[in-house]
């Protein structure tokens, strides 16, 4: 088997270890990083997705994807051009203040790396200030908020009010996800989009940015 | 006769009116738990509604998050209140069931002053799998915040003349928040035998240890253990056969008697699975087990609104007909809060319509958000009493409903309520 059916296998199915043994013999054999990425692990990734979307894959396989996944990209992205690492657009991502829960982030930043999109994740309990400053910042295209539980999400409104008040709301479209959240919640405190699941999400994110 | 010789009988006395009316000896009037009972195994007078009080109570009483959940009798006064002043026919002192036991393992939690405490998944217990060597059971009713949960319970049981429903956390969710539930996943693939290990460890030395206690303390007539992390689609079927179902089946061996039914309740995710029926199969087998005496099984078989939303309400209530089990439904939170109060009148009439049937349901309002309009519980509740009457009509949208005035909670509370201080 060509190495990047094994390695589109090995992430798909969530081996790490073998993902990053093809990974390394491939360097070694002086294949570009971006083509590893883009012919194996990508496929990779995307596979796993269509699996879930498909009710083929439960979390746990699509969660060990994503470890293999990004065990392979964090080897790789120094080796990127800066071109290739901004890829098809900008994604900041972070479950909103009070909530600890990661699980489905991470799964969406893996989807979104996946397919291209550059990712800063920050991480889990992310008070509104640091997303406005994060939107300040690194100006991305889209903003992220996750929220797990019906009392966290209340802090969606507020995180996207805090954009208005920064006069940075026009500048970012702003998507909510996670368990708690409905499309109708989402329309309610004037989201641009919602996902009900990674994949989901990486749709929203494509169309919004005009590529889906 | 002792007192708690007494307290016995008469939960005895109530539980026996519940049943006789639920299987069609119907003499006399219920209050809320015998109509609880009695739904539970046939036709009560009316599908009765269940409420967990919990973070609404605490919003509505004015407590920080510290006070509700650490302090028996502002926790269980408040929640009381909130149940009394919405009427609702029976309540279960709720508080985060989850976190109790893996605080009293030794994980952190976080704590906020307006929600729930939440474990730190920042910091699980067992970063590394050699870890679990240093692990020690606690030390059952005074480790971590036990003796809260056994005080509140006996306030409880003083108050309302029964034991409260008591909860554990099920194993698996424990294994999931102590180790991380990517690092379970994992070790699940990678180091099967490591798992079952430390499921015999929690289900064992720290679950059985801790229903013991609570059964000496309370004489709870029904545990229930709830295993969130234990749904699809976080775990497959598959493995909640191998690495969930065989430790409840011991614990519930371990502590069930023909008084004390302990349970599982499974958790959801009907929806995410091809057949939904395996799902709803293996929550039966979750639960069938979970007393000694047959003539009292099976118990109730719950079921999330997301999953019912999704599958169709007249499915699960297709199966448990088949199985001739009581079917608990929630009420969507989402829409306890944000209403309309027509919206959630209309949920009613659908839920009466397609899951009422001929007797065994219950209505369940797990979780009341913390910003739901009073008028929004008012008019669910008042709807329930009025059009939840068996038989069912069958012209649910031409009746009347009257929806009684009451007085804010404060004022209330002032005339009617227990203080909600340490008094």
């Amino acid at each position: 088997m060509a190495w990047e059916e094994e390695l589109k296998r090995a992430i798909c199915e969530g081996e790490e270890e073998q993902a990053e043994r093809i990974v390394s013999a491939a360097l070694d054999e002086n294949i570009n990083p971006w083509e590893i990425l883009e012919r194996g692990a990508i496929p990779g990734i995307i596979e796993a997705g269509r699996l879930w979307q498909e009710g083929e894959y439960f979390l746990p396989d699509v969660i060990l994807a994503t470890e293999a996944y990004n065990q392979v990209s964090v080897a790789l992205e120094p080796l990127l051009s800066e071109g290739e690492r901004r890829g098809r657009g900008s994604v900041v991502i972070g479950s909103v203040e009070g909530d600890a829960h990661e699980i489905g982030k991470n799964i969406v930043v893996a989807m979104l790396r996946g397919s291209g999109y550059q990712v800063t994740d920050l991480g889990i309990d992310v008070e509104k200030e640091a997303f406005v400053e994060s939107v300040r910042e690194s100006n991305p295209d889209v903003l992220g908020l996750g929220a797990y539980m019906t009392t966290t999400m209340r802090r969606m409104p507020e995180v996207i009010q805090s954009l208005i008040e920064a006069g940075l709301r026009e500048r970012v479209k702003v998507i909510v996800g996670g368990a708690a959240v409905t499309e109708d919640y989402a329309k309610k405190i004037g989201a641009d989009g919602y996902g009900k699941d990674a994949a989901q999400a990486v749709s929203l994110v494509e169309r919004l940015l005009g590529g889906g | 006769m002792d007192a708690k010789a007494g307290f016995q009988l008469g939960v005895l006395r109530r539980m026996a009116r519940g049943l006789a009316y639920g299987v069609g000896w119907r003499r006399d009037g219920l209050d809320g738990y015998e109509r609880l009972i009695a739904a539970i195994y046939g036709q009560p007078d009316r599908v009765p509604v269940l409420m967990q009080p919990y973070t609404y109570a605490m919003r509505l009483n004015r407590l920080s998050a510290r006070t509700f959940f650490t302090r028996p009798r502002p926790f269980i006064h408040a929640s009381m209140n909130t149940a009394r002043y919405f009427e609702v026919d029976f309540w279960s002192p709720v508080f985060d069931f989850y976190n109790i036991e893996v605080e009293a393992l030794g994980q952190t939690l976080i704590w906020r002053e307006e929600s729930e405490p939440d474990v730190d998944t920042r910091r699980p217990l067992l970063p590394e799998r050699e870890s679990f060597s240093k692990l020690k059971p606690p030390v059952p009713g005074k480790s971590g915040r036990m003796p809260f949960v056994l005080e509140s319970y006996e306030r409880y049981s003083e108050l309302m003349g029964v034991p409260p429903i008591v909860y554990a956390c099920s194993p698996f969710t424990m294994a999931v928040l102590i180790r991380g539930y990517v690092n379970l996943i994992r070790d699940v693939r990678r180091h099967p035998a490591f798992v079952h290990r430390l499921m015999e460890f929690l289900s064992m030395e720290v679950v059985v240890p801790w229903i013991q206690k609570m059964a000496e303390k309370v004489q709870p007539s029904m545990v229930t253990m709830s295993d969130a992390w234990a749904s699809q689609p976080n775990v497959t079927t598959e493995m909640v056969r191998e690495f969930c179902l065989p430790y409840i089946h011991k614990i519930i061996a371990a502590t069930s008697s023909p008084t004390r039914t302990v349970l599982d309740t499974g958790s959801w995710g009907e929806r995410w699975v091809k057949d939904f029926r395996e799902v709803l199969d293996i929550k039966m087998e979750m639960m069938v087990p979970g007393n000694r005496f047959p003539a009292l099984r099976p118990f109730f078989l719950l079921v999330w609104n997301e999953d019912y939303e999704e599958v169709g309400i007249s499915h699960v209530r297709g199966y448990a007909e088949e199985k001739r089990v009581c079917l608990m439904l929630n009420f969507s939170p989402n829409l306890i809060e944000e209403g309309p109060v027509e919206a959630i009148l209309e949920m009613v009439r659908k839920l009466l319509r397609e899951g009422a049937g001929k007797g065994r349901m219950v209505l369940l309002l797990n979780l009341v958000p913390m910003g739901t309009p009073p008028e929004h519980l008012h008019a669910l509740v008042a709807s329930v009493k009025q059009w939840g009457n068996y038989p069912i009509a069958h012209d649910l949208d031409l009746l009347p409903l009257k929806i009684p005035e009451k007085p804010n909670y404060g004022i209330w509370r002032e005339k009617e309520g227990l203080p909600v201080d340490e008094s």
